[in-house]
């Protein structure tokens, strides 16, 4: 029998988080980018840790793909 | 006072966006183009959004919608531009970086695997196999020197073993997931029981083969666990080269006069 990690809700949060907060594009690594003179970007970047480890103690509903979560 | 421009993705298009799509604050996400790309903002009062949960789903949740009718660049949460001039300013800047990615990145999703493994029980298999071979070495007898280096050498070779077990399953899920992937990226063992922690970036019209591939690897291991996730926005394979991106000041030129006046008012309106 298959020992699938069961993907919840919970666990497509953290892979969410995992992207929208650590990858895609930036424009630049600074918290705040000055040019000119001018405060172009904010970039308030908290980091939040977590492990799959954790995820896999996260187990409940079935999986809904991200294109479902998000919405 | 200069409007403040919420940044979700830059898109393969210079046309506005048909599909009523709200970002944070509920305000209505449009585009602002340059040349043939676009910039996919919406306008928001506070500087900073504060990372929660439902603000990073709102986030996620327009780069998703934009993703059904675009190619789309993911801008990472909270990047916010003063201002339309900025912000075109940034576009002239990375330019050539957007359209390269736009183009790479067409057509294609990403997908996350993640394999976790009992690396505790693998682990006791290895001594155990271990422990045969060194039996009579240990019980040979040796000075507590001697003793120690050899407890010493034998982590390392479990240690080693382990990493060999692990690579020998990835190159299994790398026989299945090559013929349909067109980029990988893998990270091995980040955590001792994380055996693999994947992202693959896969054409649309090969999904199916990819999942197909994904059920082959999860049968020659079924006693391993499994997350799988997507289709996801490309956001681990934007690569930008800043310094490539910037364009030379008569190449700015010549795209400055392409921007048509139609593109320098679109929100102006709401400024």
């Amino acid at each position: 029998m298959y020992n699938v990690v069961t993907k919840s809700k919970d666990v497509t949060l953290l892979e969410i988080l995992d992207r929208v907060l650590d990858k895609g594009v930036v424009i630049s690594g600074d918290m705040v980018i000055s040019v000119a003179n001018v405060d172009l970007i904010y970039l308030g970047l908290k980091v939040l840790l977590s492990s799959v480890e954790t995820m896999e103690k996260l187990r409940g509903s079935p999986f809904v793909g991200p294109m479902q979560e998000a919405k | 006072m200069t409007m403040k421009l919420y940044l979700y993705g830059i898109i393969d298009s210079s046309d506005q966006i048909k599909e009523s799509i709200y970002g944070l604050e509920g305000a209505g996400v449009y585009n602002i183009p340059f040349c043939d790309i676009g910039a996919a903002v919406s306008e928001i009062c506070q500087m900073t959004q504060d990372t929660t949960d439902s603000a990073v789903l709102e986030h996620e949740a327009v780069v998703e919608k934009l993703m059904t009718d675009f190619t789309v660049l993911p801008v990472r949460f909270q990047t916010v531009i003063e201002g339309r001039d900025n912000l075109l300013s940034i576009m002239k800047s990375y330019y050539r970086d957007f359209k390269d990615n736009l183009e790479r990145l067409r057509n294609k999703f990403e997908f996350g695997i993640k394999v976790i493994w009992p690396a505790d029980k693998i682990k006791e298999n290895i001594i155990k196999a271990l422990k045969k071979d060194e039996q009579k070495k240990l019980d040979s007898g040796s000075s507590s020197g001697k003793r120690f280096m050899k407890e010493k050498f034998e982590k390392y070779k479990i240690d080693k073993e382990l990493e060999a077990k692990a690579d020998k399953f990835i190159k299994v899920m790398d026989i299945f997931f090559s013929k349909f992937a067109a980029e990988k990226k893998t990270e091995k063992l980040k955590t001792e029981n994380l055996l693999i922690d994947a992202v693959y970036l896969v054409e649309k019209d090969k999904e199916r083969n990819f999942r197909e591939a994904f059920e082959h690897v999860k049968s020659a291991r079924p006693d391993f666990k499994y997350l799988f996730s997507g289709p996801w926005p490309a956001y681990n394979f934007v690569v930008l080269s800043k310094k490539s991106g910037l364009l030379r000041d008569s190449e700015q030129a010549d795209l400055l006069d392409k921007v048509t006046q139609d593109q320098i008012l679109v929100g102006a309106d709401s400024i």
